[in-house]
């Protein structure tokens, strides 16, 4: 995991030294021939999801189960000077009333050593910090009751902008609003790569804020059981995330407290770690005796549970004629919101092509806005949005076609560990991305000069992650009647890992996708697995699972040779039994065979081996856009884009195109419509409801979506070649897109995210030349 | 919290009216409008009184002027899909195909369409502004890219009906039924400026309701267009829209209707372009002019100056389509 992605993670997410793989491992070998992997398969859990059999957390109803509602602070600062709680306690309904004062409820929450702040703090750094809580019979009652509870504030000045690190600014902490230090990656000499340059370009370039969004909203149902506590919680990791931080909170052993998450309604970086509202649950619960369900309104979801980090990047690049850079440096000033968060945006900049002199400095301030959290991709799309767009000013200046210039500065080692990848598919998809989208022609073609102007763009892009790493635990168990039942605390929030779980299982044992069964996410009875993050539930459980697998196969055909008198390359599972290749005569049933060893049931256990070591294990992609733009009104129209991704193998055809489709369409919502508005005079948001935030409809889609999925046939990254892709696929997108606008119009949209008032701007500042 | 209220279900139009007089009563009718604002807590209610089963504020009928009488409850989605309104009355048909999303075009009426409530994000958040009792419009000194280019103040609202600007293109005229008997209004005179009025929208009284909407026979050589820009193809108010009606003969414009959205608390009308438009032969220099004379008088705030490029290219745009 790259050191960028760790600090995004910084607090929930425990480190584990990779264990040892076992003696067994090294008779793995990549498969030669594939009957499934490789394949388009339907997600195993397909029907549960259309038919609404899929019970999701904000589906759970339990008998005798209260309805929890949260009081925010309505402004942006401001301290909490008291709380009458009478007159909502006495509401019909209305069955606990909780606040910082409530006994168990004076629990420490973000912070650490520098400040430390409160589940219920009366320091509250920005809107929507929570104030108290209510449970009741219904959800309105316990609504109402909210709005029955008195705060006396003392609201205090706030700041949102970069204004913070003046020193009259309002002081969110003792210390000032710095976080921290710069952070600097330093390589070569900048000054020297620019005085080796024929053309050193410079531009400031700004991403707005992106919300989650997520179509489940956040929330949490808890029930006890005595001393047991029960959590059905919409998360990205039943471990990671809300296990090890409710036992922290609660200060309870880890086998007490029991996490599910069957089905996700979408995290996308927001859902890591436990939500405040999961432990006010379980409070509540606890108060009460009775299960508590705390679903989060929509709006509250906008305002507390984070978002992608605005970045105010300058990056300066210097390149030769011929196209080879020679140096690039970025400085980006950003703010996490009112909490420490990860705001890194250069990651790509010094890694993505071979570039011998980088200089990346990066520093954010503190500002009395909802907090950063991860985001698909943290930091990478607007990293990209400059990295990006600043390869095709150059190319521009040079002449040079981009893609060519991209092809330039390819790199088969790592810039920023200076060691190889197992694989890289960026030329690839540079070049079959090109080829697929009909790249020369397009730019190629005469364009048209009347009101509505059409551009093709195209940029590159990777992620830090997508790799994978121990641990991973998987429990491959195999019934005496041929049926797979596997195990795993991994997630599927919605990537299609249960689907691709189930093909690796049945590719390895060779039984058909439809004995494969896998049961997930629920920490009283499943093994270990990693949060879903950085895109590496697939390179990260999927290993496992194979290698799960392969010890059922491995102790089967060591049985069954000894039963049958055959040598154990011989024996084959089929079915209900196991029998001789050669001699078809001679098998015997399952059930035979294992009583006869004394067990009923085998079972693999896959441990997650480490990586090779002094490699990088990277995805790479390459996405094109084709635009229209009308020069009259400002709006844009993206007409087609075009996907090529390379994450290793490709396991599941149908998966993959699902993640790219996904992924691109999330960074189209980036490029054109979506930002948070706070507003100057008050400091809160104005925008935090699903119509005024403006994620992607269907018809902002365009029906033309290509795919390409690149496959380096990698046999080194791990047991199975497979590498992330949820990530990488959100990546590149807004920048192909901003410079297909450039391409069809001839302005630079620096500014994201591009509505018809930033087109129509710019085209006028251009008229006034 | 929620005041309780009670809930009736009117069967006749004598019976909504006998409701709707009493105090804190609202009309019901498709819903998708006053769910909103409840659940936003911009008023409150005493009475809830469902208007959606009178069968006789319901679909479109011919009237014998040759016009069109169109019943408070016909559905945005029947609207947009009228072959009638699509052939003599396009402008209003394309209106109402650009509203919302499907769902909400087969559940909101056209009568909700037009007195639905402001989208402003200051009136809908949590913010104590004018149009709600406070004392300022936030819009003024705040977050003003969707707000109006067009308005005396004190409220910068943009009036959020696709409806009402092509049917202001079409001179349509209202009928309001209340204690009192009908009464009928032009749609120019429906609409309430900020400055008339701070806390509602249009002429209606408390316990009135508006039933019908007429439309003037067909002119000869009439044609009309509704041209809609938003953030996103679906699911979004105007940041700007464009109602025209033409009248054409033999080439020459006799006649212009230019009718602003998005840029005003109410319907606005470009009336320097309808002039400039009249008498004269259409061509690429006159369509232009007639958009710079359409965001005449505009006084932008910070962020929305867009707006005024978006009035001008939008109305050149739909001129040139329209005549095309």
């Amino acid at each position: 995991m790259s050191h960028y992605y760790e600090e995004m993670e910084e607090s929930f997410r425990n480190s584990f030294e990779p264990a040892p793989g076992p003696v067994a491992e090294a008779k793995i070998r990549p498969w030669e021939k594939t009957q499934l992997v490789g394949k388009g398969v339907p997600r195993v859990d397909g029907y549960e999801r259309v038919s609404g059999a899929a019970q999701y957390t904000a589906d759970i109803v339990l008998p005798d189960m209260l309805y929890a509602a949260i009081l925010r602070c309505p402004h942006a600062h401001a301290m909490v000077k008291s709380i009458d709680t009478s007159a909502a306690e006495k509401m019909p309904g209305v069955l606990a009333v909780l606040s910082g004062k409530s006994p168990g409820a004076d629990l420490p929450w973000y912070g650490g050593k520098a400040a430390q702040s409160k589940l219920f703090d009366t320091h509250c750094r920005h809107e929507g910090e929570e104030v108290a809580a209510v449970a009741a019979l219904t959800p309105y009652q316990a609504a109402d009751a909210l709005r029955a509870i008195r705060v006396e504030y003392e609201t205090l000045p706030f700041v949102l902008d970069p204004a913070a690190m003046q020193p009259s600014a309002p002081k969110l902490y003792e210390g000032g609003n710095a976080v921290g230090e710069p952070r600097i990656v330093k390589r070569g000499d900048v000054a020297q790569g620019f005085a080796e340059a024929d053309v050193v370009l410079e531009e400031t370039f700004y991403t707005s804020v992106q919300m989650h969004a997520t179509m489940e909203a956040h929330g949490s149902v808890a029930k006890w059981d005595g001393d047991k506590l029960t959590l059905w919680d919409s998360t990205q990791g039943v471990y990671d995330g809300v296990l090890f931080g409710a036992a922290r909170a609660l200060n309870m052993p880890f086998n007490k407290i029991r996490v599910i998450c069957k089905y996700m309604g979408g995290g996308f970086g927001a859902k890591l770690e436990v939500g405040k509202y999961s432990i006010i649950a379980a409070l509540l619960a606890r108060k009460t005796g009775r299960p508590v369900k705390a679903m989060l309104p929509r709006e509250d979801t906008f305002l507390c549970t984070g978002n992608r980090p605005e970045a105010r990047m300058t990056l300066k690049a210097g390149v030769k004629k011929d196209g080879t850079l020679t140096a690039l440096q970025l400085t980006n000033l950003s703010t996490p919101g009112a909490y420490a968060s990860g705001t890194s945006v250069g990651y790509q900049v010094a890694e993505l092509y071979k570039c011998p002199n980088v200089l990346v400095s990066e520093s954010g301030y503190y500002s009395n806005a909802g907090r950063a959290r991860p985001f698909r991709a943290p930091g990478f799309p607007s990293g990209n949005w400059c990295l990006e767009q600043m390869m095709d000013m150059l190319a521009v200046k040079l002449g040079m076609d981009p893609v060519e210039l991209r092809l330039k500065n390819f790199t088969e080692v790592s810039q920023t560990r200076q060691v190889p990848y197992t694989s890289t598919g960026l030329k690839e998809c540079l070049l079959q991305g090109a080829k697929a989208f009909g790249w020369q022609e397009a730019r190629a073609a005469k364009k048209s000069d009347g009101p509505v102007r059409r551009g093709f763009g195209m940029a590159a892009g990777m992620w830090s992650g997508g790799n994978g790493s121990p641990p991973y635990t998987a429990e491959v168990r195999l019934f005496v009647d041929g049926g797979i039942t596997i195990k795993t605390g991994a997630m599927d929030i919605g990537t299609g890992t249960k689907t691709v779980a189930c093909m690796v299982a049945a590719e390895e044992l060779g039984v058909p996708l439809e004995s494969v069964r896998i049961e997930n996410a629920d920490t009283a009875v499943t093994p270990y697995g990693q949060s879903s993050g950085g895109s590496m539930t697939l390179p990260g459980l999927i290993p496992a699972v194979r290698k799960g697998a392969w010890l059922v196969k491995q102790q089967l055909l060591a049985w069954g040779a000894e039963a049958l008198g055959v040598p154990a390359e011989d024996v084959e599972l089929k079915g209900n039994a196991i029998g001789s290749r050669s001699a078809p005569d001679k098998k015997k049933p399952l059930e035979e065979l294992l009583r006869a060893n004394g067990v009923m049931d085998v079972i693999g256990i896959g441990n997650r081996d480490p990586n090779p070591p002094k490699k990088a294990i990277n995805p790479f992609g390459a996405h094109f856009a084709e635009v229209e733009v009308n020069t009259r009104t400002g709006e844009v129209r993206v007409v087609r884009l075009l996907g090529a991704n390379e994450s290793g193998r490709v396991i599941n055809q149908k998966t993959f195109h699902n993640q790219v489709f996904g992924g691109m369409t999330q960074c189209l919502g980036f490029a054109l419509t979506e930002k948070r508005v706070l507003d100057r005079q008050t400091g809160k948001m104005v925008n935090a409801n699903l119509h005024d935030y403006k994620v992607p409809t269907a018809l902002d889609v365009p029906v033309q979506h290509q795919v390409v999925a690149v496959d380096p046939q990698d046999t080194e990254c791990n047991l199975v070649g497979c590498k992330g892709l949820g990530e990488p696929a959100h990546i590149p997108t807004a920048s192909a897109i901003a410079n297909a606008i450039y391409d069809a119009v001839g302005v630079r949209p620096t500014h994201g995210p591009m509505e018809p008032k930033t087109i129509l701007e710019l085209l006028a500042k251009k008229k006034r030349g | 919290m929620m005041k309780p209220f009670a809930y009736l279900k009117a069967k006749t139009p004598a019976e909504a009216l006998a409701a709707l007089n009493s105090k804190g009563a609202r009309i019901h009718a498709g819903g998708t409008d006053l769910l909103g604002c409840l659940h936003d807590h911009l008023f409150t209610v005493d009475k809830v009184v469902s208007i959606s089963g009178i069968k006789e504020w319901s679909g479109m009928t011919g009237r014998p002027d040759g016009g069109l009488k169109i019943g408070c409850l016909t559905t945005i989605a029947s609207i947009a899909a009228s072959a009638v309104l699509k052939e003599k009355y396009a402008v209003l048909a394309q209106a109402a195909s650009e509203v919302a999303s499907p769902q909400l075009r087969e559940q909101g009426t056209i009568g909700g369409n037009l007195c639905q409530r402001p989208r402003c994000w200051y009136y809908r958040g949590d913010f104590p502004c004018a149009r709600k009792g406070g004392e300022t419009c936030f819009a003024v000194e705040g977050e003003n890219q969707n707000h109006a280019i067009f308005s005396n103040g004190p409220c910068f609202f943009v009036h959020p009906s696709d409806t009402a600007v092509a049917l202001s293109a079409l001179q349509a005229r209202l009928t309001v039924a209340g204690p009192a008997g009908t009464r009928t209004v032009p749609i120019e005179s429906f609409f309430l400026a900020p400055e008339k009025a701070i806390d509602r929208e249009n002429v209606l009284e408390p316990a009135e309701i508006l039933t019908e909407i007429h439309l003037p026979a067909p002119a000869a050589g009439a044609r009309s267009s509704y041209r809609k820009i938003r953030s996103r193809q679906s699911w979004d108010f105007a940041l700007t829209s464009v109602a025209l009606w033409l009248q054409v003969d033999k080439g020459m414009v006799s006649q212009a209707r230019c009718w602003l959205g998005g840029v005003a608390p109410a319907p606005w009308r470009a009336a320097a372009a309808e002039k400039l438009l009249a008498g004269k032969k259409l061509n690429a220099a006159l369509a232009a002019s007639a958009g710079q004379a359409a965001a005449e008088g505009a006084v932008p705030m910070r962020d929305n100056a867009y707006k005024v490029e978006m009035v001008k290219g939008a109305v050149e745009e739909s001129l040139l389509r329209l005549l095309a």
